[in-house]
């Protein structure tokens, strides 16, 4: 009796596995190291929640379940790497994905391509991340180096031969970007100066804000670190720089509050934005439980985790066997042809993994407790290797 | 002598341990590598032994040292180098390096020192950051290639661990050796009063300047194999708290044995992976540890059952002279 | 002189001393603390971020005015000192070469507080920001100072002579100085060591505070500040000399004043080079510091 009805079971359960394989599938194990804790935190935290909210709308039932595994690595490399070790060996993930900060991507970086395990990057914008060469690594950010490229083309378009201020932290980011600021400006015929760089730990700016307000320039550049970005701003407008005279390269939610009404005027780059002109259904959907949830817009560090979610989706219905072999998962994101569901931005990588880049410049109007408006004032689009991005930093 | 009667008996123990340890865990590389940074550690803290323990000096430029072999035995490996004798050469550069970082023990001691170490630390922290054409800044190193072997091939996996307890095992017995020598009892007799020890002869400043070198050299040692069995470095893979971290093994352990620091090491360095669940409560963890060795275990682990074994026999002290001269 | 340089001039000394009157003020602090206790306390760091960060939380979240939030804080930081004073620090009073026990101490609080903050106060860490005491600037010529900064600076000089006053020329003060210069002598002559101790860990800690508090006030900051300030304080304390209040008051000052200088003169990176770059050199050759008796 006992063995019949174990017999029949197992019958049972083969005809559902055969009607519905998804039901008797593994999940396919994603691991997402990012920055929960210690500097970055504050990026991290905000992909996270936009990830949240695409989890609950990638699952829906008879397909395939894809589980995030998310794992802290307090913005140290180390730590980054150790989870990833983890995740790779012991949880047997098919992709890691998730680090919002360059130098945790970069280590990941270096363990996924020498150990072949597919990376998909949400945010993390240093160029060395899809060196020529790189095979696994697949960045959904644009990279610095060329957001240093469309600030220079916005600025020679707002107005040619431009006399440009840069003030920034010594960060693997801010470097990247000036880089690139630099080698696009001499090209466009703008000038730099001056160019002041901060150390880490740096906080206060007062006497480099007047070092700049005496050179006089046409626009100022602004790359600060976490809470000294607020100091640095304030401090440039309290000594007579004009709001619209100030280019943040980029700007997230918590960033323009933080720069306050007193910045209405002020430029900022992004790449996702509660503001954009053109959204498409899901993104306004997206927007609207973002807020319902969060109590603010969500902005580009947000939608990107949402998006890499949307796209290991895609790539796992599209493709069978991508969800069981890291080489298939590898070529299927290689080959992928796609747009962000939010924007409509198309995504498709190149030969390194970079992506067909882009940017948008908004114009902020207004800054309220829990919420923004700007406007959309420039958007561009180029090509990865339009400068020498990979030469001009390491 | 029989082996099993021998001092040397624990040696054995260990070395087979340590090499047991990479062939038990061959099979899953994620329990291996906490093997390999395990025996790391613990060639560090042997190397901070010397310093910490015998020699009475707590620097917390340690983790510095370490990062200067690094950088360097990278360096030249990319332009071109044999890995091992870039190592060998880095190791050696950091060293000459660690001399001169220990230069200020001859005037300071106690907390002066300390906190001296603590401001060069921060400087080679500094350095590593703002030199980005040497280090790449704090992106760090990454796709660090694995050293190469004489016959062809590359150092890699379980061989990797078995070099490392290799280093470690020799680490050991090269510290066990100088505490036994005449050299560890000059180190032991300045620790206690290195006045006394002037006047009995002992030249303290050659002593303690050949005491960082040794010391160094296990540092860089340690920071030269890292790099590459890591694959990645940052300034953050060598700052002041890695320092500290070392410094804790040997705290922990117990200072001024051979076998607190070992013990130290193993209990302590696993922890930041097996605790990667609670990573919420790990810096917590961390500090309380600190202050419980200080206020509880002031002679460590090792120390404390020493102590009992032998009653009465008083813990190795760190002397110092407090503060300068006022 | 152009407007140009005069700007530069001006937001150069201002900010010399808005920046010195705050170093001096968490340096007299920690060298009250080591000067009585021989306490280094590495965590000076952690606790003026501790200020900071509850003034953040009491004036942008819990709506208290700034004024008031602070006075309640520099409060609460006495409550705080006496539990880790019964729990900690007077295990070691009587310990020998206890600096160093202590420092190590401190290491492992600094531990324990940036672990809870990161927790705790993380996810926010690009955010702290604190509504101006007053609004406007004031024009010194071409130089616009904003008012609050300047609100800022005044109280800090306030509190600096009313610590320096007190410690001059209180009955406290001199009974601080009489056991820095000598335990025993100072017992003898019937000074309560213990509550000389008790009160000046309470009175440092409290001035860190403020330090910290002031700081929130004038600028935003991050969690990185804890350690930039920690070992900054401790420069000022050795340069000066452990325990001298003068000491730590003038170094403080020409800290402040010599970084915004460096900073035009040279860049900001040589200026945070050049004060560790100082400390070592009084470590190595007047350890004692340059104001010590």
């Amino acid at each position: 009796m006992k063995r019949q009805s174990r017999i029949l079971a197992t019958g049972f359960a083969l005809a559902l596995v055969l009607s519905t394989t998804a039901l008797a599938q593994e999940p396919v194990k994603i691991g997402f190291v990012t920055e929960l804790t210690e500097p970055w935190s504050f990026f991290g935290t905000s992909c996270v929640a936009g990830l949240k909210l695409a989890e609950l709308q990638i699952n829906p039932a008879g397909k395939r379940k894809i589980e995030f595994i998310t794992i802290d690595n307090q913005t140290r490399p180390d730590q980054a790497l150790a989870a990833s070790r983890n995740l790779d060996v012991q949880s047997k993930v098919i992709a890691l994905s998730g680090p919002t900060s360059s130098d945790t991507a970069l280590a990941m970086n270096g363990y996924a391509e020498q150990n072949k395990v597919p990376f998909v990057v949400p945010v993390a914008a240093f160029p060395q991340l899809t060196k020529p060469g790189t095979r696994y690594t697949f960045r959904i950010e644009p990279d610095a180096a060329g957001w240093g490229y469309a600030i220079a083309q916005f600025v020679a378009k707002q107005k040619p031969s431009a006399k440009v201020a840069v003030i920034y932290s010594d960060f693997a980011l801010m470097r990247a970007i000036v880089a690139g600021l630099k080698y696009q400006a001499s090209k466009a015929g703008l000038k730099i100066e001056p160019e002041i760089l901060f150390p880490q730990g740096t906080s206060d700016a007062t006497v480099q804000a007047a070092q700049v307000r005496a050179a006089n320039p046409d626009y100022v550049v602004v790359i600060g670190a976490g809470g000294f970005d607020s100091t640095l701003t304030n401090q440039l407008l309290d000594i007579g720089i004009r709001t619209d005279q100030i280019i943040h390269p980029f700007g997230i939610t918590t960033q323009v509050k933080n720069w306050g009404k007193r910045s209405v005027g002020s430029y900022y780059g992004t790449f996702f934005d509660a503001n954009l002109d053109k959204l498409t259904a899901e993104g306004k959907q997206f927007v609207d439980q973002f807020r319902a949830q969060n109590d603010r817009p969500p902005s580009y560090i947000e939608n990107y985790c949402f998006v890499t979610a949307h796209i290991i989706r895609e790539v796992i219905d599209k493709n069978p066997g991508a969800g069981d072999d890291r080489e298939k998962f590898r070529d299927a994101v290689s080959a992928l042809k796609t747009k962000e569901t939010t924007s409509g931005i198309p995504i498709t990588f190149d030969k390194n993994g970079a992506r067909k880049e882009y940017m948008y410049f908004m114009q902020i109007q207004d800054v309220q407790a829990k919420d923004y408006k700007s406007k959309q004032v420039f958007y561009i689009e180029w090509d990865p290797e339009v400068i020498p991005v990979y030469d001009l930093i390491k | 002598m029989n082996v099993l009667t021998s001092r040397w008996l624990p040696h054995a123990i260990f070395a087979f341990a340590a090499f047991a340890m990479p062939l038990v865990f061959s099979g899953n590389r994620y329990f291996a590598f906490i093997v390999g940074i395990t025996l790391l550690s613990v060639l560090w803290a042997t190397g901070m032994n010397l310093l910490y323990g015998y020699t009475g000096l707590m620097p917390l430029m340690f983790a510095g040292i370490a990062g200067i072999s690094a950088y360097v035995t990278i360096g030249l490996s990319a332009a071109g180098w044999s890995f091992w004798l870039a190592m060998l050469v880095g190791s050696i550069a950091a060293s000459l390096v660690g001399i001169v970082l220990g230069l200020p023990s001859l005037r300071l001691r106690g907390f002066y020192f300390t906190l001296c170490s603590l401001v060069i630390q921060s400087v080679i922290t500094l350095a590593f950051v703002y030199f980005v054409n040497l280090t790449n800044g704090d992106v760090g190193i990454s796709h660090i290639p694995l050293p190469e072997l004489p016959g062809g091939g590359q150092l890699t996996g379980t061989s990797y661990e078995l070099v490392l307890a290799a280093l470690t095992v020799i680490g050991v017995v090269v510290l066990t050796l100088l505490v036994e020598s005449g050299f560890g009892h000059r180190l032991i007799a300045i620790r206690e009063d290195d006045g006394l020890a002037e006047t009995l002869g002992i030249n303290v400043t050659r002593q303690r300047l050949a005491a960082f070198f040794i010391a160094s050299l296990f540092a860089s040692i340690g920071g030269a194999l890292y790099a590459p069995y890591v694959g990645f470095v940052s300034p953050r893979s060598f700052d002041v708290l890695v320092s500290l971290n070392i410094w804790l093994m040997v705290a922990f352990g117990g200072r001024g044995t051979i076998w607190g620091p070992v013990v130290g090491a193993v209990i302590l360095a696993p922890l930041p992976f097996l605790l990667q669940d609670y990573y919420m409560i790990k810096d917590v963890v961390y500090g309380l540890l600190i202050i419980g060795v200080i206020v509880l275990l002031p002679a460590g682990i090792v120390g404390g059952w020493k102590r009992k074994a032998a009653a009465g026999e008083p813990a190795p002290d760190v002397a110092q002279k407090t503060a300068p001269a006022r | 002189m152009s407007d140009a340089t005069i700007i530069i001039l001006l937001s150069m000394i201002t900010t010399g001393l808005m920046l010195g009157m705050i170093f001096s003020l968490v340096a007299v602090g920690v060298t009250i603390i080591y000067g009585s206790i021989w306490m280094p306390n590495a965590a000076n760091g952690q606790f003026f971020l501790l200020a900071a960060l509850l003034l953040w939380s009491a004036s942008v979240s819990w709506g208290l005015h700034p004024a008031l939030a602070a006075l309640i804080i520099i409060g609460l930081s006495v409550p705080f000192s006496y539990a880790l004073e019964i729990l900690l620090i007077r295990r070691f009073y009587d310990v020998p070469n206890r600096n160093i026990s202590y420092f190590v101490l401190s290491l492992g609080i600094t531990q324990i507080l940036a672990g809870i903050f990161s927790i705790t106060y993380g996810i926010w860490s690009d955010q702290f920001q604190l509504p101006p005491l007053v609004g406007g600037l004031t024009m010194l010529g071409p130089f616009p100072m904003v008012n609050n900064r300047l609100a800022a600076m005044l109280i800090a000089a306030l509190l600096l002579v009313a610590l320096f006053t007190l410690l001059r020329y209180h009955r406290y003060g001199r009974a601080l100085r009489a056991v820095f210069q000598n335990r025993e002598a100072a017992a003898l002559r019937g000074v309560d060591v213990r509550a000389v101790y008790r009160m000046s860990f309470v009175l440092g800690n409290a001035v860190v505070f403020a330090g910290g508090v002031l700081f929130a006030c004038a600028y935003s900051f991050d969690f990185s500040i804890a350690w930039t300030m920690a070992i900054t304080a401790f420069a000022i304390m050795i340069i000066g000399g452990p325990g001298s209040v003068l000491g730590a008051l003038v170094i403080g000052m020409v800290f402040g004043l010599t970084q915004a200088a460096v900073s035009i003169f040279a860049s900001p990176t040589i200026a945070a080079f050049s004060y560790l770059g100082a400390m070592l050199v009084i470590l190595l050759f007047r350890p004692s510091g340059l104001f010590a008796r």
